[in-house]
């Protein structure tokens, strides 16, 4: 598994570290050949996860962008109502595999969280998730659905408690008991092996968007767009099409109009070092790292994962951000035009879909992965409407 | 003297070294001064002067607190260079920051300024031994020692090629856990690491740090046969306690005269 992407990724990490992600590396590299673990993989995906997720036409949407064809994939229907599920599935089977009997997760929007906590519940690990205080305001329904799912959240009081001082308190305990937990990192970022890992996971949303668009209208997209928060959705939705010529579109968040730096790392950030791997790094000139600011607590992170930087600095991928009043409204098109409440996250997809759209003839087809479900961002959304 | 020739000469002579860490903070800009030659009375080998940093993943609540605090004062890079300049005159000084604000300042240009304000050591505390090549080529072109992290659980084979890598000491931590108090986790009996690095790099002194509080966990320590221990936390709790440059150096002295307990 590749190590570096161009000249980011890497592991920088305290030394204490280096077994568990070696053990990890090598745990992935035999699992991923061994068809005893991929049967199983398959199979949860199926029965507990819901896989294959449909892929759908949106057809008032596309009336609405008034030029390609947009279609949507649906990992909101996915069990949790995440893609979370695909990545926290994968790395719970590699935890027993390495027999460590306990999990500990970060989660900013709860659905990783979420994730983790039903994972751990299936497999009969015990699940600490860390989460910070403002993310747990803001996402209060999915506090209670992890506790309700026997994890132990718990708070992280410190910085601008968000996904950043969650990620960091729980390397911090990872660093602690690194024997006996997985560390169940939530997006394709942190040292290596995650963001492959991750990447690895997570390539089933493509894969499965290559059979079903060749299926629905006999080809491939023309390009496919995904949120971008650590960028996993996104990857996932990439990966598998990185040699075609289908184009792939990245979307940020851009935060309130008119804030500095919202969350859009690759947009508006530089290269640096932050949570164990070298990407774009949203960062002041001493390279302490910036307050970020978005609607979305999933995408309110001043990292990306390597791969996304590597794919921004060769023009294989383009990367744009979403503002934060687009993506509220890009959440109400999506319920009146097709009946369905998109979480705000790949609400900034969906507004740079139909953007994209207006841009390109009627024959063309946009794919856009559809990360999540809405229900818990209902609180944020009505008292943005008032 | 450099850091280097003074923790070498001191194992030479079996005697513990003590280094401590001082995190630079723009608001403790005044009492620098006195808190280094407080050490150096105490009998202190060595400062670390740290550099805070957003987001100090190695560091347990006592320094993640003070790095918070660092920043909102405003310290920045040139608070760094001011602090080292004064402390580099006191006592051979290495400087401990995390990568990213090495990176973004340029890593040659970050270490030739560092070594061109006194400092003679660097340590970087989120620094695997795989991305360390290019840290330790710049370091070695402005004759600072970069200091390898080892820790508990690695491979004897690779806590070999760290002891082999580092210059000026080896810095083995002492317990899984960060920063300050004692490890969660089950303790560690440090003598075979000790021991094996000591193999590995004879001339290169081993230094135990993250946990060291007070004069027993030090004796504690030295029975490992390390040459010495860092003092971080406590050394923290001790400055922001106590106004008086005397109780610094009680405090100090206290650790600095302890001897291994067997
Ligand atoms: C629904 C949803 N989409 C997207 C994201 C962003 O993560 P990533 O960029 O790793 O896909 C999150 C993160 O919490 C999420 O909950």
């Amino acid at each position: 598994m590749p190590r570096r992407f161009g000249p980011y990724g890497g592991a920088y990490v305290p030394e204490t570290l280096v077994p568990a992600l070696e053990e990890l590396d090598r745990a992935w590299r035999s699992a991923r050949r061994d068809p005893e673990f991929r049967g199983e993989l398959g199979r949860l995906q199926r029965t507990l996860g819901g896989r294959p997720t449909p892929l759908y036409f949106a057809k008032r949407l596309t009336r609405r962008g008034r030029g390609a064809e947009i279609w949507l994939k649906r990992e909101d229907l996915l069990h949790g109502g995440a893609h979370k599920f695909n990545n926290a599935l994968g790395q719970g089977l590699l935890a027993v595999r390495m027999g460590k009997p306990r999990l500990i997760a970060e989660t900013g929007a709860g659905q990783h969280g979420v994730a983790t906590a039903m994972i751990g519940a299936a497999l009969g690990l015990e699940t600490e998730v860390y989460m910070g205080t403002v993310d747990m305001a803001r996402q209060r329904p999915n506090v209670e659905r992890m506790r309700l799912l026997g994890a132990r959240v718990i708070p992280v009081r410190e910085g601008s408690r968000t996904l950043k001082d969650a990620i960091n308190a729980a390397l911090r305990d990872w660093i602690t008991n690194v024997r006996t937990t997985h560390y169940l990192l939530g997006s394709a970022v942190g040292p290596h092996p995650f963001p492959t890992l991750v990447a690895e996971l997570q390539s089933v949303i493509g894969r499965e968007i290559r059979r079903q668009s060749r299926r629905a209208f006999g080809r491939l997209p023309d390009v496919v767009v995904a949120c971008v928060g650590g960028g996993s959705n996104a990857i996932g939705t990439f990966h598998p099409l990185r040699s075609t010529s289908v184009e792939f579109l990245g979307v940020e968040a851009g935060g309130p109009k008119g804030h500095r730096v919202g969350a859009a790392s690759l947009e508006r950030g530089l290269p640096g070092v932050l949570h164990g791997s070298y990407s774009y790094v949203l960062q002041d000139r001493n390279g302490q790292v910036a307050a970020t600011e978005s609607i979305s607590a999933g995408l309110d992170y001043p990292g990306v994962g390597p791969e996304h930087a590597y794919l921004k600095d060769t023009g294989r991928a383009r990367y744009v951000a979403v503002h934060d009043e687009e993506a509220l409204a890009a959440f109400h098109w999506l319920a009146e035009d097709e009946g369905i409440l998109p979480a705000l996250e790949p609400a900034h997809a969906i507004f740079a879909a139909v953007r994209e759209a207006r841009r390109r003839p009627a024959k063309e087809r946009i794919v856009v992965t559809l990360s999540g479900r809405g229900d818990k961002d209902l609180e944020v959304v009505i008292r943005a409407a008032r | 003297m450099r850091l280097d020739d003074a923790l070498r000469d001191a194992r030479a002579a079996h005697r513990p070294s003590l280094v401590l860490y001082l995190l630079v903070d723009r608001a403790r800009r005044a009492r620098v001064s006195g808190i280094a030659r407080a050490a150096r009375d105490g009998g202190a080998a060595a400062i670390e002067l740290g550099f805070p940093f957003s987001e100090p993943i190695a560091d347990g609540p006592e320094l993640a607190a003070a790095h918070a605090r660092s920043l909102a004062h405003g310290t920045g890079w040139p608070d760094l260079l001011d602090t080292l300049r004064v402390v580099s005159r006191i006592l051979p000084t290495a400087v401990m920051t995390y990568a990213n604000p090495l990176v973004r300042r340029g890593l040659d240009r970050a270490i030739d300024e560092i070594s061109g304000a006194g400092a003679t050591g660097l340590i970087v505390p989120d620094l695997s031994l795989e991305e360390s090549p290019p840290y330790r080529a710049a370091a070695r072109a402005h004759a600072v020692c970069l200091v390898l992290l080892a820790a508990p659980g690695i491979s004897t084979e690779r806590l070999s090629r760290i002891a082999r890598a580092s210059r000026g000491f080896l810095y083995l931590v002492g317990h899984y856990g960060t920063t300050g108090g004692a490890a969660r986790g089950a303790t560690v009996d440090l003598r075979p690491s000790v021991a094996e690095a000591h193999a590995a790099a004879p001339q290169l002194p081993v230094l135990i740090g993250f946990g060291v509080r007070d004069a027993i966990s030090a004796r504690r320590t030295l029975a490992t046969g390390a040459d010495g221990v860092v003092v971080g936390s406590a050394f923290e709790r001790c400055i922001n306690r106590t106004a008086t440059t005397s109780s610094v150096a009680r405090f100090v002295r206290s650790i600095a005269a302890a001897r291994a307990s067997t």
